[in-house]
């Protein structure tokens, strides 16, 4: 065994014991974000009409174009990862590079987005914007809608994060092959952060908005 | 195997400064590392503990006032259950063992382990900074809206604490299943896996998925109380029986967390100290996944009284049965594996008969309080204090006491005092006692609990568990004093002192730093007895040439 | 890189047709455009298929706990009797409380 794997065998067993903790660890992720679905499921069930008016409220357009740059991002990441299999170490960055654009790019548009809510006092609190019998269940949505989207939006960080690391692995790594496992791994969380995006944009903007 | 003739090339000495200390990836000395930062836990938990009895001694209240009353119970709840209990087998014994138990070398995350020690000693600082600068009355269970409309405490750095100790629980969680599942010694199946092992995995299971929906329940309190919006306000239409919802569903299959892994150290033990196969392996196999499982559909039956539908609450009330089903066959197949065994009353099968005894009560008056008409009686009363103790003192103190005196000569290759050892067990077991069955009494007669005050007629019963709990406080004392006695003192321990079959035991005492000097393969069933007496006939014939 | 572009394609597609189906007012339209869309990213960009059996072990448990997250977390909701109390922001008119959790 040599000394430098252990505890493992071999670089593939590594490998694969990684890939397995990152599903583990994904796993555990969706009972986070699972928490906040069952809000979802039980307000907008029980405050139907307030909860609707609050989605009514939220901007389409700058959702639906996030939503479009998360799963652009996610494809040319995947880029990333099928170049790292192959070998063509050359072709990691500049998709990797791209895919973590895509991802701020998003992020300043959902900050832009906040700064208009704010502007309309969507911020739930003393002098929310909607009034009237809906109130109450607006007011619910959109503490929801800032919880949620403030800890997609974290989750976003971290993954725009261990997407430069990985560049810098990559570069540093000097003439030597990179293992993929590096690359698929970060892969995996981006591809989930993209995932929760595409439960929460249609919870968020689409049911209840006609 | 190897012999170590004055060398000390183990774990423990071989590079001795504090830098490699808090620097280590060794799973062994992170287990120490969380050792000595949960017994700081256990003894502020413990000193609180002390002061709501002393205080309880009379009628109307003998030290502090009711307000100062309501931050102990919630000071103590909370130290205890996630500082204490929740990491206690799983990041102390559990560190130190899946790696041996599996014949690896470590973790299969290293540096993920040492982080998650980092995380719980933040975790314990944030906490014990919110409950040190005025504290919190909410009780270790946070409801809102009172954590957040109304409280008058440090609910935010204890929310944060108890939201980091989660991640670490989750870091643990991770690496024991991929650990499992990833670095089992050649030859080393499924069932050849200790029973330890087998409760560990459903433990981390529990770890992996409920404690994230404590963390999400976590973050919406906070949120509302820090920007004072709606989540959980009834004043805004919000329901806070959503909030106890989420949070059940992490805290029921807690109690499991907290439970299981002792469980798991019941069963080397009374193997060990049987010397016999434990029986029905399959069946405790297989329960301990059931239990945690099932654990996760039970969360309802702790509220009953709080005004959730009827039909909610029979569906939850029926499934709570359903856990003591693989609880008993646990208990069962435990006394199945004593029966007609020569059995050895050294200290860690005292603390685990204790354990069969104290779980069987607390899971037996389980049933009460699963029972919705009886629920409504007991609920909120000193019954249910006294039967989660049962379950969480008498069971899984009693059994980490148990694993911490059977694996003490492997951790630290040093014996402990007998003669003591069985004092302190049985000193626990009386006053564990005499300390929590009054309050069965007590709660059957309609005392309600988490109350500064209580009605003169119920001082006898009250006194009486005061008195336990000194003599409870003397058991957790002394173990402390000879435990630090033995490091320096007591007997150099043999690799296998008590004759028991895990791979851990076929390393030294303490171990070396990769853990086994050549990787071990495995051949035999676990708790083969058989096959040890001939391994070890084996190197007696040997050694003469050797 | 056609594989990866073919899945873009169709979750540009996808994206399309929820957008449509919420001007429509078409919930479980959207409900299954999404889920097709996080299949899409589940079998095309994370390539479960392909990743060891863990792997998917991993994903069926989270998913079967969150099954039971949301089931049992909401049964009570759903099957609660609610009696109107004053509802201090939203509602004048008592039945706006009133409104939420009748049984099914």
């Amino acid at each position: 065994m040599a000394e430098h794997l252990a505890p493992y065998d071999t670089p593939l067993h590594r490998d694969e014991t990684a890939v397995a903790g990152m599903w583990l660890f994904l796993a555990s992720e969706v009972l986070l974000f699972g928490g906040l679905f069952l809000v979802v499921l039980v307000y907008s069930h029980t405050h139907a009409a307030g909860w609707a008016a609050g989605v009514r409220h939220t901007n389409l357009a700058i959702g639906s174009v996030n939503t479009l740059l998360l799963i652009s991002s996610s494809a040319i990441y995947t880029l990333a990862t099928e170049a790292a299999r192959q070998g063509h170490e050359r072709r990691i960055i500049p998709a990797a590079l791209g895919a973590a654009g895509m991802g701020m790019t998003f992020l300043v548009l959902k900050g832009w987005e906040w700064r208009l809510e704010f502007r309309e006092h969507l911020f739930p609190g003393p002098d929310f914007a909607i009034s009237g019998p809906e109130a109450g269940g607006a007011q619910l949505f959109y503490s929801f809608y800032f919880l949620a989207t403030a800890l997609h939006g974290l989750h976003m960080l971290v993954g725009i994060g261990l997407i430069v690391w990985v560049c810098y692995r990559v570069r540093t790594h000097g003439g030597r092959p990179v293992s993929p496992m590096v690359v698929d791994v970060v892969g995996l969380y981006w591809s989930f952060v993209d995932l929760v995006w595409i439960l929460l944009f249609p919870v968020l903007y689409l049911i209840g908005r006609a | 195997m190897a012999p170590m003739p004055g060398s000390e090339r183990n774990y423990l000495w071989q590079d001795g400064t504090v830098r490699s200390w808090l620097l280590t990836t060794d799973h062994k000395r992170i287990a120490l590392l969380y050792m000595a930062s949960i017994t700081v836990f256990f003894v502020l938990g413990g000193i609180a503990a002390a002061l709501i009895r002393l205080h309880l001694i009379v009628p109307t209240g003998a030290i502090v006032s009711d307000e100062t009353y309501s931050r102990l119970f919630t000071l103590h709840g909370i130290v205890m259950v996630w500082l204490f209990l929740v990491p206690s087998i799983p990041v102390t014994l559990g560190n130190f063992l899946v790696p041996l138990m599996l014949g690896a070398r470590d973790l299969a995350f290293p540096r993920l382990n040492l982080l998650s020690w980092y995380l719980f000693v933040m975790a314990g600082m944030l906490v014990v900074y919110g409950l040190f600068r005025g504290g919190l009355e909410t009780g270790w269970t946070f409801y809102t809206p009172l954590s957040t409309d109304y409280t008058q405490g440090r609910v935010l750095p204890v929310v944060a604490g108890v939201f980091l100790s989660g991640f670490s629980s989750i870091a643990t969680g991770v690496n024991f299943i991929i650990s499992i599942h990833q670095l089992r010694a050649p030859g080393m199946t499924w069932y050849r896996l200790p029973l330890m092992l087998w409760a560990l995995y459903a433990t981390s299971v529990i770890f992996v998925l409920a404690t994230p929906v404590l963390g999400i329940t976590l973050l919406l309190l906070g949120f509302e109380h820090f920007f004072h919006v709606g989540v959980f306000d009834p004043a805004l239409g919000g329901d806070p029986l959503l909030f106890q919802h989420l949070f059940w569903f992490y805290s029921h299959p807690a109690v499991y967390i907290m439970i299981l892994p002792g469980m798991g150290v019941v069963s080397e033990v009374v193997s060990t100290f049987c010397h016999k196969p434990v029986f029905g392996y399959r069946f405790v196999a297989w329960s301990s996944i059931s239990i945690a499982a099932i654990g996760f559909l039970v969360w309802g039956h702790h509220m009953f009284v709080a005004g959730t539908s009827l039909y909610a609450a029979v569906v939850f009330s029926m499934l709570s049965f359903l856990v003591s089903v693989p609880s008993a066959i646990k208990v069962f197949n435990w006394l199945g594996t004593m029966h007609g065994g020569a059995i050895r009353l050294d200290t860690p099968m005292l603390y685990a008969m204790g354990f069969i005894g104290l779980f069987t009560v607390g899971g037996l008056t389980g049933l009460f309080l699963a029972s919705l008409a009886s629920d409504v009686h007991l609920t909120q009363t000193y019954f249910v204090v006294a039967h989660f103790h049962y379950i969480m003192v008498g069971g899984m103190v009693s059994a980490y006491f148990a694993g911490l005196h059977y694996w003490w000569p492997k951790i630290t290759g040093r014996m402990y005092p007998e003669m003591w050892g069985r004092t302190a067990a049985a000193l626990l077991f009386f006053g564990f006692n005499l300390t929590f069955f009054p309050q069965f009494l007590l709660g059957y007669e309609g005392m309600p609990r988490r109350y500064a005050t209580y009605p003169a007629q119920f001082q006898v019963l009250n006194v009486l568990s005061s008195a336990g709990a000194s003599i409870l406080a003397l058991a957790y004392v002394l173990p402390l004093v000879y435990f630090t006695w033995s490091l320096f003192r007591g007997a150099r321990a043999t690799d296998n002192p008590w004759q028991a079959t895990g791979l851990e035991w076929r390393t030294s005492s303490p171990p070396p730093t990769e853990n086994f000097a050549q990787a071990p393969i495995v051949t035999h069933e676990a708790y083969d007895y058989a096959a040890l007496a001939q391994a070890e006939d084996a190197t007696r014939r040997e050694t003469p040439h050797g | 890189m056609a594989r990866v572009a073919a899945w873009w394609g169709v979750l540009v597609l996808l994206v399309g047709a929820q957008l449509a189906m919420g001007r429509a007012g078409f919930t479980p339209g959207i409900c299954l455009g999404a889920f097709l869309m996080g299949l899409v990213i589940v079998f095309g960009f994370m390539r479960i298929a392909q990743a060891p059996s863990l792997a998917a072990i991993f994903a069926l448990g989270g998913l079967f706990w969150l099954a039971i997250l949301l089931a049992l977390g909401s049964l009570d909701s759903f099957t609660r009797t609610n009696f109107p109390v004053g509802d201090s922001l939203s509602a004048p008119a008592p039945d706006g409380s009133a409104a939420q959790g009748a049984p099914p």
